[in-house]
């Protein structure tokens, strides 16, 4: 770990990733640095390091980026790291930027539980959340650049041709109700899964969402959560979009609508704290040639409503139930008044 | 010292003393997340007995609207179970199911009929989030 004490958990686990790179890259000469476990990702552990190996006679030093499933994190029952690896696999000779997947490991005795590895790519994320963050996104946002290649990495992601890129095994919606219908029922079943019974509005919640579904025969790849802590930036520019944990096929106004709903924007007028509205959609709309569907937006960011309920009471019930220490999911137990506080407006009560 | 109160010292210790002496980053957030977890938990517990009180007045005068805003037309057996519970005090799970039996039978039930009795379900709901915002938020 950097900037502090190691603990013998890191240092081992330090050597049995070396192993393993040593083994995949034919590299029995290869050390890490700078191996640092980073504190941000619900569903999985994120370790970055660096590499350095001979290769063809010459010294080379690569960075690296290992996601592990601890089996006991956020949306373990939803995204698996496998399925991770085979978008990042799909998404490589294409447009959007991503970071290349390098090795998928679902071996246990490796390390202890399935894991990936992939390109470190360069940049930064900082928090959206933290003083540092809105900061960085503010003076970005001033500058001009990120946003516009916030707005145009959406456009890439929308106009992939999904299908020729292989991604059809993530699951087509029926077209119609199929693709809202199928996200409500992904939610209400990790609702179901907490154990916990579902406070009212959340039940008047689901009640609305499933009697409201707009149809639509829109498909595109769907990143799910797309939003500034989400993204690396690299001299202004979306270096790589992260979390493939919420990826579907479906209908892009579910990106769309997470952009221009105030989830993330941390108390400015900017969507996402970075980019402004009539910016956003007019460079959006020409870009993609997709006219942006309000009224399916507006449907939408009251389905992020639910979502985020789900996702909290999944949280903080793996703290509750001991399966993870992570206080910060204790923390959420408290998220949920908030999400369906807002809900109830979002309903009219 | 009364025990909300022992969790907002526990609370301001963690995040004044404790937390900015820690180095590494993740134990140093876990550290401000314990502080943030203490100081809603004791806000909670130092609110539970008047928002135990207000709950159960409120889901009272819901089980005495129900038969009113119900009618004398014949009512789903969902409804009709859900509105018992609630009668029974069963509380805010009972208040769960009577929304769900509404969406699920609201075509039975009629606009009216469905509307009138979510919209007062509604109310109750909206006091009960208020409670719960005091501390949460």
């Amino acid at each position: 770990m950097s900037g502090g004490q190691r603990n013998d958990g890191a240092a081992v686990m330090e050597e049995r990733i070396a192993a393993y790179l040593r083994d995949q890259l034919e590299a029995p000469d290869l050390a890490l640095s700078g191996v640092e476990r980073i504190a941000v990702g619900w569903s999985h552990e994120t370790w970055l390091f660096d590499a350095t190996f001979t290769r063809h006679g010459a010294t080379r030093t690569e960075g690296y980026c290992l996601r592990r499933d601890p089996g006991n994190a956020l949306l373990r029952e939803m995204s698996d790291l496998g399925t991770q690896f085979r978008v990042l696999q799909c998404l490589e000779p294409t447009a959007v930027p991503a970071p290349r997947g390098y090795f998928f490991e679902d071996d246990p005795a490796v390390l202890d539980a399935p894991f990936l590895v992939m390109e470190r790519v360069p940049g930064v994320c900082p928090s959206p959340w933290g003083r540092d963050g809105r900061r960085f996104y503010e003076e970005a946002a001033a500058r001009g650049e990120l946003p516009r290649s916030f707005t145009d990495a959406l456009v890439t992601l929308h106009t992939l041709d999904w299908e020729g890129a292989g991604l059809g095994f993530l699951g087509v919606p029926e077209a119609g109700t199929g693709f809202a219908l199928g996200e409500v029922a992904k939610w209400k079943r990790l609702i179901e899964s907490t154990g916990v019974e579902p406070d009212p509005i959340l039940v008047d919640l689901i009640g609305w969402l499933e009697a409201n579904a707009p149809a639509t025969e829109r498909r595109s790849l769907v990143h799910g959560a797309y939003r500034t802590g989400n993204f690396l930036c690299h001299e202004d520019r979306v270096s790589a979009l992260l979390d493939w944990e919420t990826e579907v096929i479906g209908d892009p106004m579910y990106d769309v609508a997470y952009v221009l709903s105030d989830l993330n924007r941390e108390g400015t007028e900017l969507l996402s704290n970075l980019v402004e509205r009539d910016e956003f959609i007019s460079r959006y709309e020409a870009g993609t040639g997709i006219e942006i569907d309000m009224e399916a937006c507006n449907y939408y960011q009251v389905l992020y409503g639910m979502r985020s309920a789900a996702f909290w009471m999944s949280a903080s019930g793996l703290y509750a139930d001991g399966r993870n220490t992570d206080l910060r999911l204790a923390r959420t137990a408290w998220s949920i008044p908030v999400v369906l506080d807002r809900a109830a407006r979002d309903l009219g009560y | 010292m009364a025990p909300d109160e022992l969790l907002a010292r526990l609370s301001s210790t963690l995040r004044h003393d404790i937390g900015p002496a820690v180095v590494e980053p993740f134990p140093k957030t876990q550290a401000f997340m314990a502080s943030v977890v203490l100081e809603k938990l004791s806000a909670q517990i130092r609110l539970a007995p008047a928002h135990a009180e207000a709950e159960a007045a409120d889901l009272a005068a819901r089980a005495a609207d129900l038969p009113a805003l119900l009618g004398t037309a014949p009512v789903p057996a969902a409804v009709a179970a859900a509105a018992d519970r609630l009668a029974a005090g069963e509380g805010s799970p009972a208040l769960s199911a009577l929304v769900g039996a509404l969406w699920a039978e609201r075509e039975a039930l009629g606009s009216e009929r469905f509307e009138a009795v979510l919209g007062r379900a509604r109310t109750t709901m909206r006091a009960r989030i208020d409670r719960q915002m005091e501390y949460a938020a």
